[in-house]
């Protein structure tokens, strides 16, 4: 299994909040790499500060379509404490939802359905 | 005709009356008028961002707008840029010499290039450069509020944001407010949950809670939206202990500081459990208001914020897997 590094680096800012950014990186090279059965080291190094959705943006995706197996090939690396918790918080929501909201539905891309 | 009336004080606190004396988007007439007190008009980032909104729905919608009471008492409205969006010149001339900076002048968003701009200039413009903290709470607000207008509010004009850092004296704050005349909570989310149709109130309390979000059915789903952004605004402003305000058509959610310290530091999924007042408007705002205080001596540490919430949300499910961090 090959390992590929994607570095996250939002122009011009250690505030990444550009969902565009988040979106070309997942579309690029996140779901590529993953489809691929390869591994995926996610570099935030320089990024102090992140939202909630942009997080969501670059790794909603992948856990939808790979279900809790995506976290076995992917690496956060360099993430500040900040970010540590929004990772977190993305990852909860995605594979167990919220309790207000209605349960998933049907998976995207014929992928494992997350519990 | 269109009226936006203001009273001597248009605050997030004093937003009910604001709100429920106008009719903003009455539609006979050929003129629209902006009206300032006589005497004294206290306008605050809440307003100023309805007021610059207001005037482009008007000039979209061919009003002329003619302003009232525009003297030396509105210079502040001035140099808050309000008359450059109501397309009116001012007249009585700015003080340069009144408290230098400290805001983000009214900012008209209509697209992710404009955004990125608002998002390098607050730092320098609220002067928050020695306070880490405070600007990423306040950046962290800024970019969610206004993503949401860019993505949900099918708003022909974007979204006006306006901030203030009130450093002077205490209650030391930045107040911030985001607002469109777009299509409404209710309209945007009734895309999805019907229980949303019904009414605005119903509407906003859904928009509130975690996971709600009119981008698709059947959320987790849908790639770039998660339906987390206004929740975990509304958290972040009780966190700091500042006011958080919805308003959406007919109806308006004001998040206020809890009774006392521990309900303070308690975080509830369904905003309606929380301190706060629910209204009724007679008129309606065609479109989406979001204001917000953050107390820059309460913020703390905002790297802290996201544990917090994410220890008070609930959750159908834990995942059971670690994730791996490096």
């Amino acid at each position: 299994m090959k390992t590929a590094v994607v570095r996250i680096a939002p122009p011009d800012t250690s505030f990444a909040e550009d969902k565009d950014y988040a979106r070309e990186v997942r579309t690029a090279q996140l779901l590529p790499a993953l489809e691929r059965g390869d591994a995926v080291v996610l570099d935030f190094q320089g990024v102090r500060f992140a939202t909630q959705s942009f997080v969501h943006a670059l790794i909603g995706e992948a856990l939808k379509r790979f279900g809790e197996a995506a976290l076995d090939r992917i690496e956060f690396r360099s993430c500040s404490e900040q970010l540590r918790s929004i990772v977190d918080l993305v990852v909860d929501y995605s594979l167990g939802g919220f309790s207000s909201s209605e349960p998933s539905g049907a998976t995207q891309g014929g992928g494992q359905e997350p519990r | 005709m269109p009226r936006f009336r203001v009273p001597n004080s248009a605050s997030l606190h004093t937003a009910r009356f604001l709100l429920d004396s106008n009719h903003f988007f009455s539609a006979r007439g050929r003129w629209a008028t902006f009206e300032l007190h006589p005497r004294w008009s206290h306008m605050e980032p809440l307003a100023l961002a309805m007021g610059a909104a207001w005037g482009a729905w008007c000039r979209r919608n061919r009003y002329e707008v003619r302003v009232v009471n525009s003297g030396p008492r509105a210079r502040y409205a001035a140099r808050m840029r309000l008359f450059d969006h109501l397309g009116v010149p001012f007249t009585a001339g700015i003080l340069e010499h009144e408290e230098a900076g400290r805001f983000l002048p009214v900012t008209q968003v209509s697209d992710g290039a404009s955004l990125r701009s608002v998002m390098a200039d607050i730092s320098a413009l609220l002067h928050l450069e020695h306070d880490s903290e405070t600007l990423a709470a306040v950046q962290y607000c800024v970019s969610e509020l206004l993503r949401n207008v860019l993505e949900h509010a099918a708003s022909a004009d974007g979204a006006f944001v306006c901030a203030h850092n009130f450093a002077a004296k205490p209650p030391h704050r930045v107040s911030l407010a985001v607002v469109d005349c777009g299509c409404g909570i209710r309209e945007h989310l009734s895309r999805t949950h019907p229980e949303a149709a019904c009414d605005d109130a119903a509407a906003i309390g859904l928009a509130l809670r975690p996971g709600i979000t009119g981008a698709l059915p059947g959320m987790y789903g849908a790639p770039d939206n998660a339906g987390a952004g206004l929740f975990i605004t509304r958290c972040i402003a009780k966190g700091s202990g500042g006011y958080f305000l919805v308003a959406s058509g007919n109806a308006g959610y004001r998040l206020r500081r809890a009774s006392d310290d521990r309900q303070q530091e308690i975080l509830l999924e369904d905003p309606l459990a929380e301190r706060h007042d629910m209204w009724q408007f007679r008129q309606a705002w065609q479109g989406t208001i979001v204001a917000l205080e953050i107390r820059t001596d309460h913020i703390g540490d905002f790297n802290e914020y996201f544990a917090w919430i994410r220890r008070n949300t609930p959750r159908r499910a834990a995942a059971s897997r670690k994730v791996r961090f490096t």
